[in-house]
């Protein structure tokens, strides 16, 4: 075999692997848990966010023109408005049932009931929130986006799921459970990486200012600036410590031995940055992606393959 | 032989190189695009190659097309499909400091009050929060006006008896944590306000 088609067969081995279902199972129940919470941290102000008359924000149309300009086959919750409305429903009806939908199949996701369509009005239905709400989204919109599009594309159901118990559902292939698996690994790497390369851009990072900005800040301002004060001293350290963490991660998530250090590092700093800013929803979706993509392979999960499916590959 | 299998194998390869070319782009495009803003620590050479470069890595977005392109368009909405429409340039490469809208209403009787629009506390603080940002932030008199008249009327509706209403929108400078220890706070620097009435809402000049 020519050493070509020698790294050919690398690559193949490396994205088409067998793959146990337990990081699909945790990015469906993960995901599904956060589309629940998502709505439900939205239950009194839906309407105020995406409403075009009444008490609302109004951005909802002018977000939603600017999007058509840019993209037009996105699609938005004018679109279900509209469909609504042909139907003889008024916008606050459309709206308030897109936000039970969205409960719903959060729900789905969460208990494993028709997993593909949850999942798939799931993506859609946050889809239309997010960008019908462009002006009001912040990180943890882009990243249930990212979640859900590959929750959607994954060969759902997975194995702990209640498709299979009653409807007697079989798992699909293995072929794409481990190459969607690499994908989110390569993904949350590229993520980390870009986000730890700007932050080492910025002077402040590197004497911990940008740390107390972010924790001063409001509305992160959580716990009060005279107590913060006290920890001044160690703001250079943390600041310094997020960065090589971010930037450090496409390499060391990646080496078998570093792993569950890396990956525990990057959960304690999203837990950090739940409790220390109330940016919980954002430290959950991120906690959630990390843990679908590495943690069946690291101390915390011990690997559980079905039988006669031999271990994923790693780059060790 | 090619077996169906290998097909679907080379159809997810060539899937996975164009979606994480895509990524790539965006991410170097918004690294870029700060560096040649002169917000990093890079030296100022460095701005007139990241312009460059930025205009490379806009080609395999189709960016350098028309808005109505339908090559523009379809990677826009493949972008926006997949949630890597932007960066992940998250609180850098510095935190920006906050900005403040305050509304003071002038009502019938004489009194006044202040409101400002996130008071609610919780979820929708957060992202209210984005929309400051999104009006502090934009070059564009006409948008950062119309999105403020939004809110004006909002609290209008609610406040019936307000018969004019000052809209102060400022930028929130923290102190450092030695400037604190000292005794200083958060201090408010005006960039624009505006004035609205039943009547007419027209715009004050920057203070």
């Amino acid at each position: 075999m020519s050493r070509r088609s020698r790294r050919w067969e690398t690559l193949i081995d490396f994205f088409f692997y067998k793959e146990s279902h337990q990081w699909l199972a945790i990015l469906r129940i993960g995901l599904g848990v956060l589309v629940v919470l998502y709505a439900l941290s939205l239950l009194n102000d839906w309407n105020y966010l995406f409403a075009t008359s009444g008490e609302a924000v109004v951005t909802r149309d002018f977000a939603e023109a600017l999007l058509f300009l840019q993209a037009r086959f996105v699609p938005t919750l004018g679109w279900l408005v509209r469909a609504g409305e042909s139907l003889g429903l008024r916008e606050g009806l459309v709206l308030s049932a897109s936000w039970v939908c969205l409960i719903g199949v959060g729900i789905g996701l969460l208990l494993g009931v028709f997993c593909r369509v949850s999942a798939i009005a799931a993506w859609f239905l946050h889809l239309c929130a997010t960008k019908s709400g462009a002006f009001v989204t912040y990180g943890v919109d882009d990243f249930m986006t990212i979640g859900l599009f590959y929750l959607m594309l994954s060969p759902l159901p997975d194995r702990y799921t209640f498709d299979r118990w009653l409807r007697r559902t079989t798992p699909k292939s293995f072929l794409t459970l481990g190459f969607f698996r690499r994908v989110l690994q390569l993904h949350l790497s590229l993520i980390y990486f870009f986000s730890g390369l700007t932050k080492c851009l910025g002077s402040d990072w590197w004497n911990g200012l940008n740390l107390w900005r972010a924790l001063t800040r409001p509305p992160f301002n959580v716990i009060p600036a005279e107590l913060l004060v006290r920890w001044k001293l160690i703001f250079p350290i943390v600041g310094i410590a997020i960065c090589l963490i971010e930037i450090g991660y496409p390499v060391f998530i990646w080496l078998k031995k570093t792993r569950s250090f890396w990956l525990i590092a990057v959960l304690l700093m999203h837990a950090a940055i739940g409790v220390m800013m109330g940016m919980y929803l954002f430290a959950l979706v991120m906690i959630v992606l990390n843990l679908a993509a590495f943690a069946p392979d690291s101390f915390l999960f011990r690997k559980r393959c079905e039988p006669g499916v031999p271990i994923p590959s790693e780059i060790d | 032989m090619l077996t169906n299998r290998d097909l679907r194998k080379s159809a997810l390869l060539i899937w996975l190189v164009v979606h994480f070319l895509l990524l790539i782009a965006v991410s170097f495009r918004e690294t870029l695009l700060l560096v040649s803003q002169g917000v990093t620590i890079l030296p100022p050479g460095a701005r007139t190659f990241s312009r460059k470069a930025e205009s490379i890595s806009a080609v395999p977005l189709a960016l350098h097309l028309t808005e109505s392109n339908p090559v523009r368009q379809t990677a826009a909405t493949y972008l926006s499909f997949a949630g890597i429409d932007a960066g992940y340039g998250y609180f850098a490469p510095n935190v920006p400091n906050s900005y403040k809208l305050v509304f003071e209403l002038h009502y019938r009787d004489g009194h006044t009050e202040t409101r400002t629009p996130t008071e609610n506390s919780g979820a929708l603080d957060l992202r209210l929060v984005s929309l400051l940002d999104e009006i502090g932030r934009t070059q564009s008199d006409a948008f950062r006006e119309y999105m403020i008249k939004k809110l004006a009327a909002l609290i209008w509706r609610e406040q019936p008896d307000v018969v004019t209403m000052r809209a102060l929108l400022s930028q929130s400078v923290e102190p450092t944590p030695d400037d604190y220890k000292q005794g200083k706070r958060e201090s408010d620097a005006l960039l624009y306000a505006y004035n609205f009435s039943l009547v007419s809402e027209t715009p004050a000049p920057k203070q």
